[in-house]
Order: C-alpha cells, then structure tokens, then sequence
C-alpha cells in the first residue's frame, strides 16, 4: 500500500509541476496553451534519448529536458505573435499533435510507436524497492522549487505585470510594459517546467511512448488547474492532487458499489470523477484556492 | 514578502493526506489474488469487457469446485483505458495494494509495453494478447507470456496468403503502427521468394480522403493490396479505392476489416470480395465451447478467447506450484501446458487431475497454448474470410 501511495503521490507531483506551468501562462498571462502534453513529451524524449543513446548522466537529462522545453516554447511563442486567445489555443494543440506524430514517425530517432523502454533511473538498482520514496523526494524536492519561483514571481511587480497583460494587454502596453517580451519569457518558463515534468516521468516510469502524450493529459491539468484555483501558484498544486486523488481513490469507491459489471464500474468511475469536479466548481466557482491580488505598494 | 501562511501549508498537507484516503485495509490473508487489465474504455473499448467477463467466470467456476490449494480466487478488474499512462496507474493499483500474482489480457502494445516493467520489478506475472515483437523481446526474466502469435509469424502467413492469390504485384498502404516496418521487412522477404514484387507506404490514419496515396499505389498496378490499418481509416480508404476503380484484390486483418468495417461503408459493391484474416481461434475445440459459455457471446473474438486460456494456465500454474505467487507462476506455468500429460481444456479438470498428482496439458480456445522460452507461442492456426454479398464467408482455416 505504502509503495503505491508513494507512487500516485510522485505521479501527483508531476501532475503538480505540470499544473504549475499551466497556471504561470493561463492564470497568470491569460495564454490558453492547449499544448501542454507536447511541452511534456519533448522534455520527455529529450531525456530518455540522452540517458538510453547518449549514455549521459540522469541530471543532463533534465537539464537538457528543461532546455527543450524553453527552445520549444521559444519557437511556439514566436511563431504566435499575433495569435491571441481561440487562436494561439488551436496552434498549441496542432503542437502538441505534431509532437507526437513526429515522436511517432521518426522512427530512426524516437523508435516510432514502440516507444523508448529501460529509461534508467536513478540509483535504481541499488535503491531496490525504496527507489519509489526516493524519486517521491526527489520529485516533492523539483516541485517545491519550482512553486516557490512561481510565488515569488505572483507577488512580485513582475507577476503584477504578467496580470495586466491578462486583463488588458493594450492597456499594459500603453503603460509602457513590453507586451511581447513578457508574454515570451513567460511562455518559455512555463514551457520549460512542461519539459522537467516530461523527464522526471519518463526515468520514473522508465518508459515512454507517444500514447502517453495524448491531449488528455492536457485536459487532466486544465482541470485541476480550473479546480484547485487559476492564478495561484497553491491553487494549481491542490488541483493536481485534487485531480490525482479523484482519479485514483474513484478506483476503491466503485469496488464497494455491488452488483455491477466491470464495465459498468469503469464507466462509473469516470461519472463520480466528473460528477466531483463539477461539485468542486459549483461550489467553488473560482477554485478551491481563488486567486488573490495583492494591492501594489504605495508610493512612499 | 514570502512569509509562508500556516492556512496555505495546512491546505497543501490535507492534499497530501487526501491521498491516504482510499487506503482502506481489507484482508490480506486467504483468498488468492489475481487481476485483469483490459481496455474497459478507450480503442479497445469493444474487446476488454468482454475479456474481463470471460475470465471472471473462469474464477467463478473454479470457487464452486472449491477453490485453488483450498483457497478462494479473488478476480480484481481494472480498466487500462487503452491509454499507457492510465494503464500504469492502474497496474500499481493492483500490485501494491491488491498484492495480486498475475496481470491478465492487456491489449494495447503500448500499454504492455509500459506494464511490463512493473510485473518484472515486482515479480508479478503477466498474460497479454498484444501482438509487437519488442515485447517478448523486453527484458522480463520470463514474467510474461504472449497468447497472440508475433507480428513476424503473422506477417509471413500474409505474405503467403498473397502468393497463393496468385498476385505479382503487391502493395501494401498501412499507417504507423509498433509493426509497420516488421511488416515491410518481412512481405519485402516472402514476396520476392514466390516471383511477387512488392511495394509500400505509410499514410496518416486521421485523414479524412487518401486519393494521393491510392493514385500512388494505382501508379505501380499491383493486382493485390494489402490494407493494413485500423477500422475508421480502412472505411476510407477501402472507398477511395473502389472510386479509383481499382480492381484488383484487397485484404487486411479483421481486427479493422469487420462486420462494423462493413456497416460503416454502407455500400456492399465497395467491400465484396474482400479478404480478411486473424489467428484463428481454436474453433470447434471443446475448450472454445467452454469459452462461449464463460464469454456469454456466440462467436468470441480471438482476444476472448486468449484470456480465457490466461486464467486457465495461471489457476494451474498455481497449484502444481503449491504457491500463489507471480515466481512460482512463472516457474510452472510451462508445466500446465506441455508437459505431455493428461489433455484438459479447462481449470476445473486440471487442478483436479493436479490435487491427484498427475500431469495436465492444457489445450486452449486459442490454440495449443505451447510457449517457448521468450513467452512467444509456438503455433497458431490462420483463418481467412472473404465478403460476399455483404457477409463474411469461410475460405480457409490453416
């Protein structure tokens, strides 16, 4: 029991690195990137390709993965200037989409469908059986830096400027903030985060595939995003766990539920999931941790 | 400026421990856990239910006959939503909390692919009806078994089809899949041996129209096509080419060339004559008649009737191994099926003969059920059918 808690935790972390990408570009610039699990599969397969190909260390890999994640991000920002809102939404997902169709079709870099298998991990096989606490550290250890990066960069003037570009980027622009720029660095941050997350499944799981990159794992964040609060940094990681806790503990409730095919089961479990989330956003409109705007220091 | 507030902590903390929650101890002690692993949701959506029924009637007998080693079988299901990420979740669910020995049915290659190392890191035995070679290849230690014959072994039965059509000009259009290119090397091999020539591509399986890709293959007039994808894109593609008036011969698998293959279309000029072929099950077989009443279904498909012979092989395996574990399955599993001993075609009979101490080979609604030592069968029988008149008809078993 112990290891599989440890596991949906870590799972829960990456889920939370991810949320926090996500609430950095939507909640905080306003930027709906539907891209996401492309981000995620980039870092993902720079990663493994380095550590199984290359034979570098596990912590190149997510350097390089971070690296990936922001050149990706870079490229998709740039070549969006001028899309906003529907748009941009649309182009991210063709993203994400032709992530995984390359992931899927260069076969002589990706291994095509078949997938990347024997990710290593690390000190996998001396850690034995306590290899799932210690990559649960390792993961809580990235999640927490990264959430307080975000946080500092809520609170500060910087994160009050990303906001503006949110509710009005004509009105940020007018006040002399450089639109592009901020929107750019953001997109990039956020993206490179995606990549990290990517890495730190890939050597957990030791295994990746471009199924595992489906939009849906996009969906899975924008969800707890929306449900744990869009626009804070707490709001985002609560979701993920709000997410990954439906998710796993709907598994245990429809088992108690007598009577019914497995079928059934399956189809009630993702009913209680939505049925959860839609009582979490009824009740809390604006997430379980709204959103909170600090009022901007006074003048002295 | 960064001063922490306690109400933030203790929210984050209570996510944290929320995840505790479905920690619900239910005992550990007597009943013998095993677990399926199908696409309850998802692309194998039609196949999963049916496979997690099977099986769980196979359990239900054996419970009524007493049991195995005088203890009780408990069948946990989980759905792998046909989508690897989920599958892995749920296959932890069953290893460390359900403590099960043995995975049975998953389906999708990348979704075994992904279990896999699961099982063998904690010696939990898998069964799965998933076809890709990579997976026998995978470093399992023998934790897993595969009740579908290999792509190469499919494959070349194909390529042997083909020539016995008489073609000399093959084409074969099939989109990217983990065999694409097994496949290619392997027709590329057949053909030429029986004076056909043979010619290729890989299409887009989300396009909506492939006339560039069917005047592409019209271009080299081959006599006989292979199409070699899944359902909605060979619903397409199969009309494309009637609309080219192409006039030669078309096959492919049934997994995607099926009755609902031929609803879909909807026009029964665009489908007669269509060749369709699958590993045949072991039809007429006693052990084939017991998996339709275990299936509840009147014709079970191959993936039916594999995971049926999972459960069989995996009772039996457990109780000429006098333990319920996925090593002590992995060590015995063999000996329920070729050890040259008494034929049965189904658990009940075998773990009687087994508790009496003789010998069991069990012969399956699949097939022999024979592994050899990568966990890959040793034969299969082939079915071939061709449309006529809107319904599938017979050519052959071999």
């Amino acid at each position: 029991m112990l290891s599989y808690i440890l596991f949906i935790a870590t799972i829960g972390g990456i889920y939370g690195l991810l949320a926090l990408s996500l609430n950095l570009i939507w909640g905080g610039v306003g930027m709906v990137n539907l891209g996401l699990a492309g981000f995620f599969a980039v870092g993902a397969y720079a990663s493994a390709l380095l550590t199984t190909v290359g034979h570098g260390p596990i912590a190149a890999g997510w350097l390089i993965a971070l690296v990936a994640g922001g050149v990706a991000g870079l490229v998709v920002t740039l070549s969006t200037t001028r899309l906003r809102e529907d748009y941009l939404a649309i182009v991210t997902l063709g993203f994400a989409e032709t992530v995984r169709l390359v992931a899927s079709n260069e076969i002589w870099l990706t291994r095509g469908t078949d997938g990347i298998s024997g990710i290593p991990g690390p000190w996998k096989r001396a850690l034995g059986p306590d290899f799932n606490a210690v990559y649960f550290l390792i993961v809580v250890l990235a999640l927490l830096v990264v959430f307080f990066v975000m946080r500092r960069i809520d609170r500060s003037p910087y994160g009050r400027a990303l906001r503006a570009i949110r509710e009005d980027a004509q009105v940020a622009q007018v006040a002399g903030k450089p639109v592009l720029r901020f929107k750019t660095e953001a997109f990039v941050l956020s993206a490179a985060i995606a990549g990290l997350a990517g890495a730190l499944y890939g050597h957990f799981t030791s295994y990746i595939a471009p199924d595992m990159f489906l939009p849906l794992i996009t969906v899975y964040i924008f969800l707890a995003v929306a449900s744990g609060g869009t626009g804070r940094p707490a709001g985002a990681l609560v979701g993920a766990y709000l997410v990954m806790t439906l998710l796993e503990s709907s598994r245990f409730f429809v088992e108690w539920i007598p009577g019914v095919t497995a079928v059934q089961r399956a189809a009630l479990k993702e009913l209680l999931i939505a049925v959860a989330l839609i009582v979490v956003l009824r009740l809390k409109p604006s997430g379980v941790l709204p959103e909170r705007v600090p009022p901007a220091p006074r003048p002295s | 400026m960064t001063n922490i507030r306690i109400g933030r902590r203790a929210a984050l903390a209570a996510g944290v421990a929320a995840l505790a929650s479905p920690a619900v101890v239910r005992a550990q002690a007597d009943p013998i856990k095993l677990a399926t692993l199908t696409p309850l949701t998802g692309a194998g959506g039609p196949y999963g239910p049916v496979m997690a029924k099977a099986a769980a009637s196979v359990v239900e007998e054996v419970n009524k006959a007493g049991g195995v080693l005088g203890r009780r079988i408990v069948l946990v299901s989980e759905d792998d939503q046909t989508n690897p990420e989920a599958a892995v979740r749920a296959a932890r669910k069953l290893i460390d909390v359900d403590k099960v020995a043995a995975i049975m049915g998953t389906w999708a290659s990348s979704v075994t692919t992904a279990v896999a190392p699961l099982c063998w890191e904690s010696k939990t035995f898998l069964c799965t009806v998933s076809g890709a070679d990579s997976i026998t290849l995978l470093p399992h230690q023998g934790f897993l078994i595969r009740t579908q014959p290999n792509s190469k072994l499919q494959v070349t039965r194909v390529g042997e089809f083909i020539l016995s059509l008489g073609a000399k000009k093959a084409f074969t259009m099939i989109p990217q899949t983990p065999f694409t290119q097994s496949t290619f090397d392997i027709l590329n091999q057949v053909l030429p041996k029986g004076g056909c020539a043979h010619q290729s591509l890989i299409y887009d399986d989300k396009k909506t129209t492939y006339r560039t890709e069917v005047d592409q293959a019209l271009r080299t007039s081959p006599d006989v096509i292979l199409a070699n994808g899944y359902t909605p894109d060979t619903v397409v593609l199969l009309k494309d080419l009637y609309r080219a008036g192409f006039k030669g011969k078309i096959l492919g698998f049934a997994y995607s060339i099926n009755q609902k293959l031929v609803d879909q279309v909807g026009q029964p000029e665009v489908v007669e004559g269509v060749y369709n072929f699958a590993p045949a099950s072991a039809e007429g077989s006693s052990a084939f008649e017991k998996a339709k009443a275990a299936s509840g279904s009147a014709n079970p498909d191959p993936y039916t009737c594999q995971v049926y012979d999972h459960i069989n092989l995996v009772l039996m395996a457990i109780a000429s191994a006098k333990a319920a574990t996925g090593e002590a399955i992995k060590e015995n599993i063999r000996k329920a099926t070729m050890s040259g001993g008494k034929v049965v075609d189904n658990a009940v009979d075998g773990l009687k003969e087994i508790a009496a101490g003789g010998k069991v080979d069990y012969a399956g609604a699949s097939g022999p059920c024979d592994f050899d030592e990568k966990g890959d069968i040793l034969d299969c029988k082939f079915r071939y059918e061709q449309i006529k008149a809107g319904k599938f008809t017979l050519v052959k078993i071999a």
